[in-house]
């Protein structure tokens, strides 16, 4: 039995699943303190299903707890970054481009160094140990503790950061660093984002893993505890220390990903509709697509890699013009159950005009008996092209899809949909996140440049394999369940023929036993 | 007229969609070049008409693989060192620069270069859109010399070439790109107003300037922007616009060839009785085809946006899945000279089509 919790902004779910069954699930207020919401949620779903807490073998947690730190500015440490350029990008130093706010509460604390490289190898500048040196000593005398280190060319070498990360552990000894290198692809600017955004998150992922972690104790939940990242793969407590930004929109992915379970299609398209909007994400392979342009969080570009989602302004809460014409984007949001015309209140909303058609019984009836027959048509019929458009400029290709809806507006979905091969609607849809988190499995990846001249690019793609493998079984992946679910072959300009950078990447499923040592 | 700091968001706009695909993403330029206005204030923006017959001119601009930039980031003073090299080769102040391109980062290096040196910048571009190698220049097409030329890279290295013909220069810049880190600033095609004035594309920074002004203020989707757009054109240099294709991106793939991502890519349409439109690309976007029907080719301008926000994407930033729609525009009369087109017709790129004027295909 595995339990899948997920905090979000508004709601924390939590689910028991024993396989691939959901036992029970609950879903409660996100409390002002998370942990409050998350210990009502876990002692719901325990005392509902009765179970003896040895049964429960692991906990996965889904959080956006630092989406938000970093969209609110909260919880941000100081944080000195550290970049070897120079004599390229002057004028050019970190944080230029950063909104002022965020800037200010993670301090500008910037220090650009000789070093780096070309994409050929050949240095950009030598280290300058003295200019090394002074840096560090500024940062000392400036009380910094987090640190975020970054370099031209580091996911190719990687060595001028890992040097100023040694001399700063020596010179600091509570350090917390980041090394950009961790945050792999290129594009120097926003892979340091990247490392700024994690460095600064540090302390504040210590306390929460912490937190969760007494959270189960007490509880007698001695079990292995993971999260989820962005990809929809798991990561132990001990390195969501070290890589709290891997969280960043991890929800949107344990949505697609429980929708996948909750009805087996690996491939579909999955409908999210909320309050204010739909977010329509796309199954490939049982995996969200991922998005391929440069990502924003909190207002700072970075390369992370985030599943592509289209969010259009519909919702249960959309605002519906007087002839029916017009639906969203405004809306009333979570002050539905207040405004609404069935819930008595005087906005005419989503909602409303499914109640007014007969498809839904909620609130009262009565407060819609009012509107105009073709009114309530007109806006049924622009509420389910609205979502067709947006479901089909979304499909991979031509071909009809099924569609899943999750999620509490899925109740506006009140007939067929043209983009949709199939519309399913399955059983505990509300808490697809919990579920995603709950099933979610451990990766491994490898990454390198390799000239296919030199090794047979059968023979590399082998050996960049089996690294993948051996890093997922660390993670605690069972052996025997690992598969390659991405090989990404990238042709690296001017370096000769058949000079490319391979990534694989393997997923597999958690070994229990294995996952209890390895936490 | 004067360039202001606020005013290179809309210009950076306005640059990428002239790009046609290519001239890399200003980003990184425009945030160094912002960066340079904050300090020395507005430039003048001169408009080829009152340029002196004798003032001293050069094109400057950046040179080399935009994708490897995102690693060895430009400085602000590389366009400062190539300027002043420059003059002290040729023995005389500039009195003014110019672009090489308008399409993309190179509509915003001649104007960090200007504040930097303290002169104005011309109103005009060697191209009104981005292409991808020197000779197709309107400076190289009307004969005026690309060298001597100073070439300055990452460490301030500076590099002075005498080369015997454009094509030969071409090469040997690319060259010293390469062995650069990928990425160089050059100044060259040293000339005075006299002959400036009958051998540029005139105009096209204030237009680029009001293109992305007009972009950001009625951001939305590409269909309902189509005729605002028509007007804005028709009342330039470039004439006609058209809508010739929405869809969906189904393929894309590019290889590195000798330098340029070369490649193709097909867009699927919404409604699946319209066939699908393949592009072929060299950096830029240069043949749409629906079938065995051209839509439109080089030397006029093929304008991949983003479908919802007719935000332009760039032939680096195409993926697949994007939802977007293509437009097509005519390339200034200075293109479609007997000249121009033997050196940027359909047919210099490889393919073997002639170039037919957008005005005179199937619309």
């Amino acid at each position: 039995m595995r339990i899948g919790i997920d905090v979000g902004g508004t709601h924390t779910d939590a689910v028991i699943m024993d396989g691939n069954t959901v036992v029970t699930s609950t879903k409660v207020l996100t409390s002002a303190d998370v942990m409050e919401g998350v210990a009502n949620a876990l002692d719901t779903v325990l005392s509902d299903s009765g179970l003896p807490k040895e049964q429960i073998q692991s906990v996965m947690i889904g959080t956006t707890q630092f989406t938000n730190a970093i969209v609110e500015r909260r919880q941000l440490a100081k944080t000195g970054v550290f970049r070897l350029c120079l004599p390229s990008g002057r004028g050019l130093p970190p944080m230029v481009d950063w909104p002022e706010d965020i800037a200010d509460a993670v301090g500008r604390h910037a220090y650009t160094l000789h070093g780096g490289y070309l994409y050929d190898g050949w240095p950009v500048a030598d280290l300058d140990m003295d200019e090394i040196d002074r840096a560090i000593t500024d940062a000392k005398a400036k009380g910094l503790k987090n640190f975020a280190i970054s370099s031209a060319f580091s996911p190719m070498n990687a060595e001028p950061e890992d040097l100023v990360a040694e001399r700063l552990r020596a010179a600091i000894p509570d350090a917390h660093i980041t090394c950009s290198q961790s945050f792999g692809r290129l594009g120097l600017m926003e892979r340091e984002n990247a490392a700024i955004l994690n460095a600064t998150l540090l302390q504040f992922a210590d306390t929460v893993v912490s937190a969760f972690l007494s959270a189960l104790r007490q509880r007698n939940l001695n079990c292995p505890v993971f999260i989820s990242q962005n990809d929809g793969t798991l990561m132990n407590a001990d390195f969501v220390r070290a890589f709290p930004a891997l969280t960043f929109a991890s929800g949107p992915t344990n949505s697609l990903r429980g929708a996948m379970l909750l009805t087996g299609l690996e491939e579909a398209i999955v409908v999210d509709i909320g309050g204010t909007t739909s977010d329509i994400g796309v199954l490939q392979a049982g995996f969200p697509r991922e998005s391929n342009s440069v990502i924003k969080v909190g207002g700072v570009r970075t390369n992370f890699r985030m599943p592509d989602i289209q969010a259009i302004g519909l919702g249960g809460g959309s605002l519906v013009s007087e002839d029916g014409e017009t639906l969203g984007p405004q809306s009333v949001g979570h002050r539905l159950t207040s405004e609404g015309l069935v819930f008595g209140g005087n906005t005419l909303t989503a909602t409303d005009i499914v109640v007014a058609s007969g498809h839904e019984k909620i609130g009262d009836a009565n407060a819609v008996s009012h509107l105009s027959e073709h009114v309530v048509e007109t806006a049924r019929q622009k509420m389910l092209n609205i979502l067709d458009r947006g479901i089909d400029m979304m499909k991979p290709g031509a071909v009809q899809m099924p569609v899943i809806l999750v999620g509490g507006g899925s109740v506006l979905v009140t007939g067929d949909l043209k983009a949709a091969s199939n519309v399913l609607r399955p059983e505990h849809a509300g808490v697809a996140n919990a579920i995603g988190a709950a099933i979610a499995q451990v990766g491994g990846e490898s990454e390198r440049i390799v000239s296919y001249q030199a090794i047979p690019r059968e023979d590399a793609i082998a050996e960049l394999t089996r690294e993948a493998e051996l890093r997922a079984s660390e993670s605690g992946a069972q052996k025997d369940s690992l598969r390659v679910v991405d090989i990404e072959e990238t042709e690296v300009p001017y370096m000769g023929q058949e000079t490319m950078r391979v990534r694989v990447k393997v997923i597999g499923d958690l070994a229990f036993e294995a996952a209890g040592a390895a936490s | 007229m004067k360039l202001h700091a606020d005013d290179l968001e809309d210009l950076a706009l306005g640059s990428v969609f002239l790009a046609t695909g290519g001239g890399g993403d200003p980003y990184i330029p425009l945030l160094l070049t912002k960066e340079v206005l904050k300090r020395t204030g507005p430039v003048d923006l001169l408009q080829p008409e009152d340029v002196p017959d004798d003032a001293f001119l050069a094109a400057i601009g950046n040179v080399g693989a935009p994708t490897v930039s995102l690693e060895l980031l430009p400085s602000d003073d590389e366009a400062l060192i190539a300027l002043e090299a420059f003059e002290k080769q040729m023995g005389r102040p500039l009195d003014a620069v110019i672009s090489f391109e308008i399409g993309g980062g190179n509509s915003l290096i001649p104007i960090m270069a200007a504040a930097s040196r303290g002169i104005p910048v011309v109103d005009g571009d060697g191209m009104g859109r981005a292409l991808p190698e020197a000779q197709m220049m309107t400076y190289a097409i009307r004969g005026i010399p690309s060298t001597p030329a100073l070439a300055c890279d990452y460490a301030k290295n500076v590099t002075l070439f005498t080369t015997k013909g454009t094509d030969v220069y071409e090469r040997h810049i690319r060259a010293l790109a390469m062995s650069s880190g990928g990425m160089i600033t050059t100044v060259e095609h040293g000339m005075f107003g006299s002959t400036l004035r009958g051998a540029l594309i005139p105009g096209t920074v204030s237009f680029a300037l009001k293109l992305g002004t007009f972009l950001r203020e009625r951001r939305g989707q590409a269909p309902a922007l189509l005729a605002p757009l028509q007007d804005l054109f028709a009342d330039s240099i470039y004439g006609e616009c058209r809508l010739v294709h929405t869809g969906k991106v189904v393929d894309k793939s590019t290889r590195i060839v000798g330098g340029f991502d070369v490649g193709n890519t097909v867009i699927e349409a919404f409604d699946q009785a319209t066939a699908p439109v393949e592009i072929d690309i060299k950096n830029e976007y240069l043949i749409a085809r629906r079938g065995d029907q051209v839509l439109a080719s080089v030397p006029d301008l093929i304008v991949i946006v983003d479908y919802e926000t007719s935000e332009p994407i760039n032939a680096e930033r195409l993926r697949y899945g994007q939802r977007v729609a293509v437009f097509a525009i005519g390339c200034p009369a200075f293109y479609r000279t007997d000249a121009a087109l033997e050196v940027v017709s359909p047919r210099n790129f490889g393919f073997d089509i002639d170039y037919v004027p957008l005005e005179a295909l199937p619309n």
